[in-house]
C-alpha cells in the first residue's frame, strides 16, 4: 500500500504541473492580452502599458509560467484583478461555503440513495421499483435551474417556509445556524444526485445479485438480509465509492447552477465570473484547487476499493 | 469544471444488462404515469398572480429611520474604497454607489429629485468656478458649511491633497480617468489661497463649461488625516497636503502618501474598522464604530453620518446586498427581501412608450413601482478604419461617408427597442444622448438624421458605383469621383464584413441579427461572431497600434459610453484623432477643431455634435436603460433617478403604509 501510495502522489504532482500548463498556455492564447478586458473601454495605451508590466504580463510566457509555479510551491496563488484581493483570500472565502452546501447534498443524496437502490433491487419489478424509477427519471431530466426555481416559487414566495436564498453568512458556522436557508439549495443539489446514485446502486446490485458467490451464500443456509447487505451490498458498492471519489473534485468546485439560483457565490461561481471576466489569476487558482481535489478525490477511492474489497492488492500490481 | 453535480454523475447507460423481465407494458405505463403527474403538477405550481402598480406614489406620512435593502447588481459588488483609483478598481458600484456616499466630489453632477444632467451646486463642496485671465485661471471658493467627521472643516488644502496626488500619480496611470494632456498636465499651479479659496493657473485657454464639467469634476478632496505615510501618523505629516504644486519634492511626499493609502485600500476586510477610512465628509460611513459594516463579499452596511454638514443628513440605513444573477435578485425582490431591487430585462411583462418613464408593472410585484433608470451616454459599434480584414479593403470602405450612411439608414432603432427592449432603451443618433432630456442635445441629432430607409441606402451604394453580385455588392466603378467607390477602394472589391459582438445577452443578440438581416439586403453582406465580452473588449475597444497589425473589422462590446466623470459630452477622449478611446482609429480634421474648440473655447457643442452625428465615425446603436429599478411602495425619494447612476440614499425615507 505504501508503494501505492507513493506512486499516486508523484503521479499527481506530474498531473497537476501538466493541468496548470495546459490551462496557463491555455488562457494566454486568448488573443489581445487581459489589460484592456480588465482596465475597460477608457483605459489609455499608457495604463494598458503599465497594467502589463505591473502584472509581469510583458514578460516571455515560459518566464511568467516559472514565476507562477515558484508562487504556486509558496501557496501564493497572486492577486485577483478584479476583486482587489488575493486569490487565496477569494477562495478561502468561497470554499468552505462551497464545501458546506455540496458536502450536505453529496452525503444526503449519498444516505438516501444506496438504500432506495438496494430497496428497488429487493422489490424489483413491483409497483413500488416503477414508481421510484418514475421520479428518478423525473429528477434526473430536471434542469437544477428549473428545479431549484420551482422549489424557491413554491416553498419561499407562495408558502413562504423557507427564505428565497441559501445563507449568507460568510462563516460556517453562520452558515450551519441557518438550516431553514440550507433546504432548498440541498434538496435541488441532492435531488439530482439521488436519482443517478440510486439508478448506479440499483444496477450495480441487481448484477452483484446474480453472481455465483451470491448463489453459494444462498446454497450455505445465509439469511436473506445478511446475503443482502454483507454479500452483495458490500461488493455492489464499488461504483457507488467511484462517484463519490470523483464527487470530491465536484464538492470544491461547486455547484453554479444551484449556486446561481439561491444567491450563493461558492467555488463554482468565482470560477465561472472569473473566467467571464478574465481574471486570469483567479481562474488558474480556482483550477489548481479542484485539480488537486479531484486528485485526492480518486486516491480516497483507490483506498476504499482495498477496504472494501480485500481482493484487491494494490501493492502487488 | 463541475457545473452541476448531475452531469459529473451522469451514469452510463447500464438498463441494457438488466434481466429481461414480466410487466413491461406496466412498468412503462407506471412510469410515464408518475412523470406526466409530476410535470403537471410542476406547471400548475408555477402559476402566480396579483396586479401590480406602475406609477411612481407620492405623498403619506413620513416615517424617521429605517433601512433599505438594496441590490447590487449582479457580480458587481464594490470593492475598493479608495477614492484615487487606476482603470483596475474603477467602476459605477465603486464610485457612483459607495465612495461618493462616503467622500463627496469637489462638484456634485445631477440632483437627487430630479433626472437633470448639469451642476448641483447644492451638494457640491465649492461654488462655481469663477474663471478669469481669458479663462486661464479658475478661482474655486469652498463652502463653510462642509466639515470631516472629525470636526476638521473641508479646506482648499484638501483640494489641493488630491491635485497634488493627481499631478505625483496620474502619469504612473495609478488614476482611472487620466487621459495625458488634460488634468493635471493642462494645470500649470495650483495654490490655497485661504483655507477657503484655491486658485488654478492652466497652461493655456481653457472653455470653462468643459474645464468645470469633464476636468474638475475628477476631483475628490482628501482630509488632513490621510495625509500619513504609516499607522498613527500625524495629519499633514505625509506632506503631499500643504506641499507646492508641481514641485518634485511635492511629487516624492504624495507618492509616500498615495502608497501607504492604496496599500491600506488592497485590504478590504480592513475598511469599516480602519480610522482612515472612517473619515468621510459624505452624508454615510461603513465604519463598524458607527454601526458600519463591509464584507468581501459585497454585503455592506452604510449608516448615516451624523456629523454630515450638508443640506440633508440622512436617516436612512442603507444594506447593500449581492446578487449572483439577475434572477436570484428577481426572487428575493418578489420574496419580499429587498426594499430597492430591479426588474431584470426578461421579467419585463408590458411594454412602455418612453424609456424614462414605466409602463405596466410586473404583476408579482405589486408591493413595488417601477421606475427605469437611464443614464446619460449611448451605444455605439466600433468600425476599425485601419482594418485589413475583408481583402485588405475593409479599412479604405468604412472610410467612405456614404457606406456608413448606408449601414446606419438600415437600421431601426426605435423597432427594435420596441421588439426586443420592451422600450426600455434610448435610440442613439449621436454623440450626446437624446434622453435623459437636457438642453445640450441639438434638434438635428433629436431628429434623427439617418432614420430607416433601405431604398435610399441601396442607391447610396449604387450611385457611388457599386453593384449587387450574387448577393454582394461589388465595386464596377473604382476611383474617387462622387459616383465611384471612392479612395483606395480596387475594382471587385466587395463589401464584406465580419461583426464581432459581446456574447450572453440576448437583446444584444437580437439586435446583431437584425442589422445583419438588413446589411445583407443592401448588399453589405454581414457574418456575425459572438464572443464573450472581455474578448470584445481586447479586440475592439482600443485603437489599433501602428506597427500591429488590426484583422478586425467591426465590434460591438454593447456597454456603450457613460459621461461620467466626463459629465460635458465634448468627445475629445472617443473622437479625437488618436485618442485613447478612439477605439476604431476614427481621424478627421474637421472633427478635430470642432472637438478643440468645445474644450479651449466657449463655444457650445452643436457644430460638434451635429458634425459627428452626420459623419457616424460609430455605428450607432440603441442603449438600454441602465436599470427597472423597483421601489418598495412606501418608499419616497427615490426616483427620478440621477443620470450619472449616484445614489442619494439622504433623501430616501419611508411613509406610513
Amino acid at each position: 500500500m505504501t508503494g501505492f501510495l507513493v506512486r499516486r502522489l508523484l503521479q499527481a504532482v506530474a498531473v497537476i504541473i501538466g493541468v496548470i500548463a495546459f490551462m496557463f498556455i491555455l488562457i494566454h492564447l486568448i488573443p489581445g492580452g487581459e489589460a484592456r478586458a480588465v482596465l475597460g473601454p477608457r483605459a489609455q495605451p499608457l495604463a494598458i502599458e503599465n497594467f502589463d508590466k505591473a502584472n509581469g504580463l510583458n514578460l516571455p510566457l515560459w518566464d511568467q509560467f516559472i514565476h507562477y509555479l515558484w508562487n504556486l510551491a509558496t501557496f501564493n496563488l497572486g492577486r485577483s484583478y478584479i476583486f482587489n484581493q488575493t486569490v487565496n483570500s477569494l477562495i478561502g472565502t468561497a470554499l468552505p461555503k462551497t464545501l458546506v452546501l455540496v458536502g450536505i447534498s453529496t452525503v444526503f443524496a449519498a444516505v438516501i440513495a444506496i438504500p432506495l437502490g438496494v430497496y428497488q433491487v429487493v422489490r424489483r419489478n413491483k409497483p413500488e421499483d416503477y414508481i421510484i424509477t418514475g421520479f428518478t427519471f423525473v429528477l434526473y431530466a430536471m434542469p437544477a435551474f428549473l428545479l431549484g426555481t420551482l422549489l424557491i416559487l413554491w416553498f419561499a414566495i407562495e408558502i413562504p417556509i423557507f427564505p428565497t436564498e441559501a445563507p449568507q453568512s460568510q462563516s460556517i458556522w453562520g452558515i450551519l445556524a441557518d438550516p431553514r436557508a440550507l433546504v432548498l439549495p440541498v434538496i435541488t443539489l441532492s435531488a439530482i444526485t439521488i436519482a443517478s446514485f440510486s439508478r448506479y446502486m440499483r444496477s450495480s446490485m441487481m448484477e452483484t445479485m446474480t453472481e455465483d458467490f451470491i448463489r453459494t451464500a444462498r446454497a450455505k443456509g445465509a439469511a436473506p438480509r445478511r446475503v443482502l447487505y454483507i454479500h452483495g451490498l458490500r461488493n455492489a458498492i464499488i461504483p457507488i465509492i467511484t462517484l463519490l471519489g470523483l464527487s470530491v473534485g465536484t464538492i470544491v468546485s461547486g455547484a453554479v447552477i444551484t449556486e446561481s439560483v439561491f444567491n450563493y457565490p461558492g467555488m463554482g461561481l468565482l470560477a465561472v465570473n472569473s473566467a467571464f471576466r478574465e481574471d486570469i489569476p483567479t481562474l488558474l487558482g480556482v483550477t489548481f484547487v479542484v485539480t488537486i481535489a479531484t486528485i485526492i478525490g480518486n486516491l480516497l477511492a483507490d483506498i476504499l476499493y482495498a477496504v472494501v474489497d480485500p481482493r484487491i492488492r494494490y501493492a502487488k500490481s | 469544471m463541475g457545473l452541476q453535480g448531475k452531469f459529473s454523475f451522469r451514469p452510463s447507460e447500464r438498463l441494457s444488462q438488466d434481466r429481461p423481465r414480466r410487466g413491461g407494458a406496466l412498468r412503462t405505463l407506471a412510469v410515464a404515469g408518475v412523470t406526466l403527474t409530476t410535470m403537471a403538477l410542476t406547471l400548475v405550481g408555477s402559476g402566480a398572480s396579483s396586479a401590480g402598480a406602475s406609477g411612481i406614489p407620492t405623498g403619506g406620512t413620513k416615517v424617521s429611520g429605517g433601512t433599505v435593502r438594496w441590490a447590487e447588481p449582479p457580480g458587481t459588488p464594490p470593492t475598493y474604497i479608495f477614492p484615487f483609483m487606476s482603470p483596475q478598481n474603477s467602476s459605477v458600484d465603486n464610485i457612483s454607489q459607495f465612495q461618493y456616499l462616503m467622500y463627496r466630489p469637489l462638484y456634485m453632477f445631477g440632483f437627487p429629485s430630479n433626472n437633470k444632467t448639469t451642476l448641483n451646486p447644492t451638494l457640491s463642496l465649492a461654488s462655481a468656478p469663477e474663471y478669469s485671465n481669458g479663462d486661464t485661471t479658475a478661482t474655486i471658493a469652498l463652502k463653510s458649511q462642509y466639515k470631516w467627521s472629525n470636526g476638521e472643516q473641508v479646506t482648499a488644502n484638501d483640494v489641493l491633497f488630491f491635485l497634488n496626488m493627481l499631478h505625483a500619480e496620474a502619469p504612473n496611470s495609478n488614476w482611472y480617468d487620466y487621459v495625458p494632456g488634460y488634468i493635471p498636465d493642462n494645470v500649470k499651479s495650483a495654490s490655497a489661497s485661504s483655507p477657503s479659496s484655491l486658485t488654478m493657473t492652466m497652461t493655456k485657454a481653457v472653455d470653462p463649461t468643459w474645464f468645470t464639467y469633464n476636468q474638475l469634476s475628477q476631483v475628490t478632496p482628501f482630509p488632513a488625516a490621510w495625509d500619513i505615510t504609516a499607522n498613527g501618523g500625524a495629519p499633514g505629516s505625509g506632506g503631499c497636503s500643504t506641499g507646492t504644486y508641481g514641485a518634485a519634492s511635492t511629487d516624492a511626499a504624495c507618492t509616500k502618501v498615495w502608497t501607504y493609502l492604496s496599500g491600506l485600500a488592497s485590504d478590504p476586510t480592513s475598511y469599516a474598522s480602519s480610522p482612515v477610512w472612517g473619515v468621510v465628509d459624505g452624508p454615510y460611513t461603513i465604519a463598524a464604530s458607527k454601526g458600519g459594516s463591509f464584507s468581501t463579499s459585497g454585503q455592506v452596511t452604510m449608516v448615516p453620518n451624523s456629523a454630515y454638514t450638508g443640506p440633508q443628513k440622512a436617516t436612512i440605513t442603507l444594506q447593500q446586498l449581492p446578487f449572483t444573477t439577475d434572477n436570484a435578485e428577481f426572487n428575493s425582490l418578489v420574496g419580499g427581501n429587498l426594499d430597492i431591487g430591479y426588474l431584470p430585462q426578461q421579467d419585463v411583462t408590458q411594454n412602455t412608450t418612453n424609456a424614462t418613464s414605466p409602463g405596466p408593472n410586473n404583476p408579482r410585484l405589486s408591493n413595488f413601482y417601477l421606475t427605469p433608470w437611464v443614464l446619460f451616454g449611448f451605444n455605439y459599434a466600433v468600425l476599425k478604419y485601419e482594418s485589413t480584414g475583408n481583402n485588405g479593403n475593409a479599412g479604405a470602405e468604412y472610410k467612405q461617408l456614404y457606406i456608413r450612411q448606408a449601414m446606419q439608414s438600415v437600421i431601426n432603432q426605435p423597432e427594435m427597442i420596441s421588439k426586443f427592449l420592451k422600450g426600455y432603451a434610448v435610440p442613439t443618433y449621436g454623440p450626446v444622448p437624446v434622453l435623459p432630456t437636457n438642453d445640450l442635445v441639438d434638434s438635428y441629432e433629436q431628429q434623427n438624421p439617418y432614420p430607416y430607409n433601405t431604398s435610399h441606402a441601396k442607391s447610396l451604394l449604387t450611385s457611388h458605383g457599386w453593384k449587387n453580385e450574387s448577393g454582394v455588392d461589388t465595386c464596377v466603378n473604382a476611383g474617387s469621383g462622387s459616383s465611384q467607390c471612392g479612395a483606395g477602394i480596387p475594382k471587385g472589391a466587395q463589401l464584406n464584413f465580419t461583426m464581432v459582438y459581446a456574447s450572453g445577452t440576448q437583446w444584444q443578440q437580437q439586435v446583431m441579427q437584425v442589422e445583419q438581416s438588413a446589411w445583407n439586403s443592401i448588399g453589405i453582406k454581414t457574418a456575425l461572431q459572438s464572443q464573450t465580452f472581455p474578448t470584445v473588449l481586447q479586440g475592439y475597444a482600443a485603437p489599433c497600434q501602428s506597427g500591429s497589425p488590426c484583422t478586425g473589422e467591426e465590434g460591438w462590446w454593447g456597454g456603450g459610453w457613460e459621461y461620467s466623470p466626463d459629465y460635458y459630452p465634448s468627445g475629445e477622449t472617443l473622437f479625437y484623432t488618436n485618442a485613447g478611446s478612439n477605439a476604431g482609429n476614427y481621424s478627421n480634421a474637421k472633427a478635430d477643431s470642432l472637438i478643440a474648440a468645445t474644450t479651449n473655447t466657449s463655444t457650445n457643442l452643436d457644430n460638434y455634435q451635429n458634425y459627428i452625428a452626420q459623419q457616424i465615425p460609430v455605428i450607432w446603436e440603441p442603449n438600454a436603460d441602465y436599470l427597472l429599478t423597483e421601489v418598495k411602495s412606501t418608499l419616497r425619494g427615490v426616483a427620478p433617478q440621477n443620470p450619472f447612476a449616484n445614489l442619494f440614499p439622504e433623501y430616501w425615507y419611508y411613509v406610513k403604509s
